[in-house]
């Protein structure tokens, strides 16, 4: 006998005294725990001497300026910024090219996607850091760049790539990082496009749309909109990665708070804050996702 | 058609054929890094961050020992200096890597890392000190005491201190650290029983917390060090000129001087670094 299947139970608007009780207990968790360390961490807490590394006061002119802090976590949403864009289409380009007919450039992303997958970050980017930049940067003369040039030496270049001596540190970072996520968003694509029937590739064919135009109009605006959620993940992910990189002495915002720290010697307040940054970021990342989802949905009603 | 098919593989192999090549280029003639530096006008220094050694200041700057000497090389050699901050773990790896063109990083010389990299005279002595929590290691009298399974030390992987703990305490429990200020932290808290780094961090230290952490050892340094400049391998011309300037700084008493100002107590730079009231 089939079971009647039970009416769907109604969204609650309002929050219950066991979820209040929930709250005051998991508050009440936190503070104890706070004490508790507290206790038994002996620490003489000094929080001004970490934050004038994010903006300084100077008293003599009496005014702010940025200070290490600030230019690490510049450095590392100039990294993360970048990284994506690249990662995206690295991702995108192998991800397609999973679902090619074409055995060539399916065994190249296949390796691809399976080499980077099934090593360990560090051992990546550690590798591959010491590869472009003994190999690949003194070959294109990235590390030899004439400062003054018009090129280099413009606001443009300082807002988005940052100080030009470190330029090549920055770049390896970025290809570090991209090369590296492109392998997880590959997979993310290959996953939205397949998801999408043969059928539809089919007819739109049959319509006589060149395949470029149908990956384009049909099928990638379908794909897109199912693969939004895991690929914010992956996003978020990169920006988090992006503290490896610290690793190979990238001045991003980890390499950074390990100056500070180890200057200062406050290990937990540089740690606590560079935490809430990346925290503040990543959020920030998953409020526009959150944004973007809602969008696609109504876009497609 | 066909012609375009053939068009394709010829340009795969000839990118492929491009690619190996940059992989494989090896200078025909070494050249002195000396060159280098005189050509692009900058020195570069691979430098880890370490008190009193470098560190960084309240606006952020570098100071300290080591970029003293960094700036006077280079003001000698009539070029700019410029650093290159490293994690310690991989200072090696990115000198041969070209990164920068020496390490002026409070580097000790040992025999294992000769084979890798090449030194130049010392330009500072120091040795290690150990730090040690007051508390826990109540009733220890000698050295000797510490060689315990029940004792813990914390050290800085990747330095010599570690070396220098697995070598002197061979049954104490050692545990690695990816910088000082946690290792020291250990030492603070109570989880470990002391740590062992360059001098004078750990007198630093125990200035800062002196009812709970003292200097081991009546505050005797544990072991000398030979502090000296790296470089990388089959450069003579450099590490000629790198050795000899030690030479010469070390006779006038430069070398001297500049290293008692940053190693004998903090009072002359603490304003500089601190805030801490």
């Amino acid at each position: 006998m089939a079971k009647r299947p039970s009416a769907p139970a109604v969204p609650r608007k309002r929050l219950t005294v066991t979820d209040y009780t929930l709250f005051a207990g998991v508050i009440v968790l936190i503070f104890f725990s706070i004490y508790r360390v507290n206790d038994v961490l002996v620490y003489n807490w000094n929080w001004q001497r970490v934050l004038s590394f994010v903006v300084r006061f100077d008293p003599e002119t009496g005014s702010y300026s940025a200070n290490l802090l600030w230019y690490g976590l510049m450095t590392t949403v100039r990294l993360a910024f970048w990284a994506t864009v690249l990662a995206a289409i690295i991702g995108l380009i192998v991800g397609y090219w999973r679902t090619c007919n074409n055995l060539t450039l399916r065994i190249i992303s296949r390796g691809y996607v399976e080499l980077i997958r099934n090593i360990p970050p560090l051992v990546f980017i550690f590798i591959f850091f010491f590869f472009i930049s003994s190999q690949i940067f003194p070959a294109l003369g990235f590390d030899n760049i004439d400062r003054e040039s018009v090129l280099v030496d413009n606001v443009l270049f300082r807002i988005f790539f940052g100080d030009v001596r470190l330029f090549s540190n920055f770049l390896a970072g970025v290809l570090c990082l991209a090369m590296f996520e492109a392998a997880y968003i590959a997979e993310i694509v290959r996953a939205g496009i397949q998801s999408i029937g043969k059928d539809q590739w089919e007819a739109a064919r049959a319509i006589g749309l060149s395949r470029f135009n149908v990956l384009r109009d049909v099928i990638l605006p379908q794909a897109g909109r199912k693969i939004l959620p895991p690929l914010a993940g992956q996003f978020i992910t990169l920006i988090k990665d992006s503290s490896i990189v610290s690793l190979i002495s990238i001045q991003e915002l980890t390499f950074l708070a390990t100056e500070v720290a180890s200057s200062t010697t406050k290990v937990f307040e540089t740690w606590i804050l560079v935490g809430g940054m990346y925290f503040c970021i990543c959020f920030g990342f998953a409020v526009l996702f959150g944004w973007l989802e809602r969008r696609a949905r109504r876009s497609f009603k | 058609m066909h012609l375009f098919k053939h068009m394709k593989a010829l340009l795969c192999a000839l990118s492929l054929g491009t690619f190996t090549a940059i992989a494989t280029m090896t200078p025909v003639v070494a050249e002195s890094v000396l060159e280098d530096i005189q050509k692009r006008g900058s020195l570069r220094v691979g430098m880890a961050t370490f008190v009193p050694w470098a560190m960084r200041d309240k606006e952020g700057n570098l100071i300290g020992f080591e970029i003293d000497v960094a700036t006077k090389v280079a003001a000698d050699m009539g070029v700019d200096v410029e650093f290159v901050p490293t994690a310690w773990s991989g200072i090696i790896p990115a000198l041969i890597a070209k990164k920068f063109d020496v390490i002026i990083g409070g580097m000790s010389i040992t025999p294992q890392r000769n084979l890798t990299v090449n030194f130049t005279q010392p330009y500072a002595h120091s040795g290690q000190q150990m730090a040690a929590n007051i508390e826990l290691t109540d009733g220890f009298s000698s050295l000797s005491d510490y060689n315990s399974s029940s004792v813990t030390i914390s050290c800085r992987r990747g330095a010599t201190p570690c070396n220098t703990a697995s070598k002197m305490f061979p049954k104490a429990t050692i545990l690695r650290f990816d910088d000082d200020a946690q290792a020291f932290q250990e030492v603070v808290n109570g989880n470990a029983h002391a740590t062992i780094s360059s001098a004078p961090k750990p007198t630093f230290w125990s200035e800062g917390y002196p009812d709970k952490v003292h200097v081991a050892n009546n505050g005797e340094n544990l072991t000398r060090g030979d502090e000296a400049f790296a470089m990388r391998k089959g450069d003579a011309d450099g590490l000629n000129f790198f050795s000899n300037w030690i030479l010469v700084n070390t006779s006038n008493g430069w070398l001297k001087e500049t290293h008692d100002y940053w190693f004998k107590d903090q009072s002359a730079w603490k304003d500089m670094v601190a805030v801490e009231q």
